[in-house]
């Protein structure tokens, strides 16, 4: 099968080699092509690239996938675990396990590193931390997304325009200051102890962070870009869509990161409250048996997930936001 | 027919200043101005003398305070209500603009109120978008069909010399080479008028003289007007059928100079080194109450 796609540009070694006509097997078929007609261009340094590009298709999506989340842990992991930072983490460590086990701290309140990793690695066989784990995380992303749903709309549309900003936004400014761990009586005389009550906890801790850092960045895009997209015919959505936020889609990242680290807290307040499953709920269990190295593994799990959480989110920014890159 | 009519214009800022009492800032006061179809007019004069604002006001990005714009025969924007306007009238106005900024061209649908392009001294390309992809967006926004806009779009680029940087980010890209992505952006669209404010200003002094020479050449045979707002004189004096001398304070037209040097011109040659001197010694004048003033 020969494709033909009119009005492509093939660029070699950044020279215009053809452009408005090109026959290539399966032309269309290929993701970079796709992928080059929607950015208009397609750029690649030698013959030889094509045919590389051409095999990487071949090699079929779930091995790109894998590729690509392989490129994020490598990237998360050695970027956090630098050298450097090892230096000081290591001696940390090791104190950490020795002060206990020399009687240097009170081994029943500070057990030493390895108790800790053995409960984990128990806790992790009898499969129930598992699922406190998983349903956790469910709460967390229900509460999260719909954080976002709402959020990142409400932020752009108060950055954009003046007098929905002044209709709606002092509304959220009177009731922010509220901390959000204050609405959990209400919450549990409203929707009980369960599910719903917890995802709305979680919602509300990360709502606000999103939704100011969002109308922030959204209000303070360069008037200078405006004018100019305005004085060539933009429309109030193109505008919305096009300038606004492609310039604060950095920040609009950056603002789901404070809403991840308020939602852990809302998390683990919400299960502690009411709740019989969830990290916050082991946690709250642990206490009530004593159990220092439980509460330690929850503890670790938690930090864990917001740190993760957060290297994925760095990652999408460096995908989605290319153009920051200097010379 | 006159490609800008500027009738009467004026422009007050109120300020609120640090003591929260009330005053108000002339900008531009009272100027009246016609510029012919394809001329390239100098707007020249001291910094702060109101050439940014009038410049905007050309282009639909501020709105006079008394008098009104005409782009090709047509109204720019429409005129605040002024004080002495009847009370309804100030609501009718109020209740038009209340959800849209009366800068705005439309909610939903790409189309320039006026057929202008504007360039800025800091450039005023997306970064967000590659070279190639800036090009397009603007011919986008001017509802040019989809498959003329590559062709528009490379073409131009060619033309200043971008069809090797197509892919890369403004982020990428030098000063000059971001002067040149704006030019070409303002030319792709074809506009009738384009209005640029200080454009060579952030550029080195080589860069910026093949810059004024590519864009004489670009616009050579087009009937575009060109409005362009500098410090540098001897730029002025190169490039413009006619020069508009500012002053400040209120900002208003002091003088104005019709150079009728002939095509090509020569840089330094004797009749434009005249001129330069000319304007040279109205400036001084004319800032000489202002101390050492830098023009
Ligand atoms: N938004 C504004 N509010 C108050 N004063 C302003 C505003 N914009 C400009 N001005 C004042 O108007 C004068 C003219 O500014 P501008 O047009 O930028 O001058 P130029 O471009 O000639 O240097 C300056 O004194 C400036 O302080
Ligand atoms: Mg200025």
């Amino acid at each position: 099968m020969v494709a033909t796609i009119k009005g492509g540009i093939i660029l070699i070694r950044n020279k215009t080699l053809a452009f408005f006509r090109i026959n290539i097997v399966h032309l269309l078929r290929l993701p970079f092509v796709r992928k080059a007609r929607n950015r208009d261009i397609l750029s690649i340094e030698t013959p030889e690239q094509l045919c590389c590009e051409v095999q990487e298709f071949h090699c079929g999506a779930i091995k790109r996938i894998l590729r690509e989340i392989t490129s994020f842990l490598k990237g998360a992991i050695l970027n956090t675990f630098t050298p450097a930072f090892l230096v000081i983490l290591v001696p940390l460590l090791l104190l950490w396990e020795l002060l206990p086990r020399f009687g240097i701290v009170n081994y029943a309140l500070i057990p030493s590193l390895s108790t800790v990793l053995l409960t984990f690695w128990e806790m992790l066989a009898q499969r129930q931390f598992l699922h406190d784990i998983g349903d956790s995380m469910v709460k967390f992303f229900a509460g999260l997304g719909l954080a976002i749903v709402v959020a990142v709309p409400l932020g752009v549309i108060t950055g954009w325009n003046v007098a929905i900003r002044k209709r709606i936004l002092p509304l959220f400014q009177m009731l922010s200051p509220i901390p959000p761990p204050a609405w959990v009586p209400i919450t549990i005389i409203f929707f009980g102890v369960g599910f719903p009550m917890q995802t709305f906890l979680i919602f509300l801790g990360s709502f606000y962070p999103i939704l100011f850092n969002t109308f922030g960045a959204v209000k303070d895009t360069e008037p200078r870009y405006l004018a100019s997209a305005r004085s060539f015919g933009a429309s109030e959505f193109t505008l919305i869509l096009r300038v606004y936020i492609p310039s604060a889609l950095g920040a609009i990242i950056m603002s789901i990161r404070s809403g991840v680290s308020a939602g852990l807290i809302m998390l683990v307040i919400a299960e502690m409250y009411g709740g019989s499953s969830g990290i916050g709920f082991v946690l709250n269990e642990a206490r009530s048996f004593f159990n220092v190295p439980r509460m330690m593994v929850g503890m670790m799990t938690l930090g864990f997930i917001g740190w993760f959480l957060v290297e994925i989110l760095k990652y999408a920014e460096s995908k989605l936001v290319v153009w920051k890159g200097g010379r | 027919m006159y490609a800008i009519n500027v009738d009467n214009v004026t422009k007050f800022f109120s300020v609120i200043n640090e003591d929260k009492t009330a005053s108000g800032f002339t900008a531009v006061s009272s100027v009246s101005l016609k510029i012919e179809t394809g001329k390239i007019i100098s707007l020249l004069g001291p910094s702060g003398c109101g050439k940014t604002t009038f410049l905007e006001m050309l282009g639909g990005l501020q709105a006079p305070t008394e008098g009104s714009v005409y782009v090709d025969g047509k109204l720019v924007l429409e005129t605040p209500p002024s004080i002495d306007s009847t009370k309804k009238e100030k609501r009718a106005y109020k209740r038009k603009y209340r959800f849209i900024s009366p800068l705005a061209n439309s909610m939903w649908r790409n189309r320039p109120k006026h057929d202008i392009a504007m360039m800025f001294q800091d450039y005023a390309v997306f970064p967000w978008m590659t070279v190639f992809q800036n090009v397009i967006f603007a011919l986008k926004l001017r509802n040019v069909p989809k498959r003329e806009r590559r062709e528009r779009a490379l073409h131009q680029l060619k033309k200043v010399g971008l069809d090797n940087a197509l892919s890369k980010y403004p982020a990428q890209l030098s000063g000059g080479m971001k002067q040149r992505l704006a030019l070409a952006r303002a030319l792709a669209v074809q506009p009738k008028v384009i209005l640029m404010d200080e454009p060579f200003a952030a550029v080195d002094i080589l860069t910026r003289e093949r810059l004024q020479d590519e864009l004489l050449k670009l616009i050579d045979e087009t009937d575009i007007t060109i409005v362009l707002v500098t410090h540098d004189i001897s730029e002025a004096v190169y490039l413009s059928d006619e020069i508009v001398v500012f002053s400040a304070n209120p900002g208003t037209i002091r003088n104005k100079f019709t150079l009728d040097i002939k095509r090509p011109r020569r840089r330094n040659s004797s009749e434009a080194l005249e001129y330069e001197e000319r304007i040279q010694s109205l400036l001084k004048y004319e800032t000489k109450h202002l101390g050492d003033y830098a023009i």
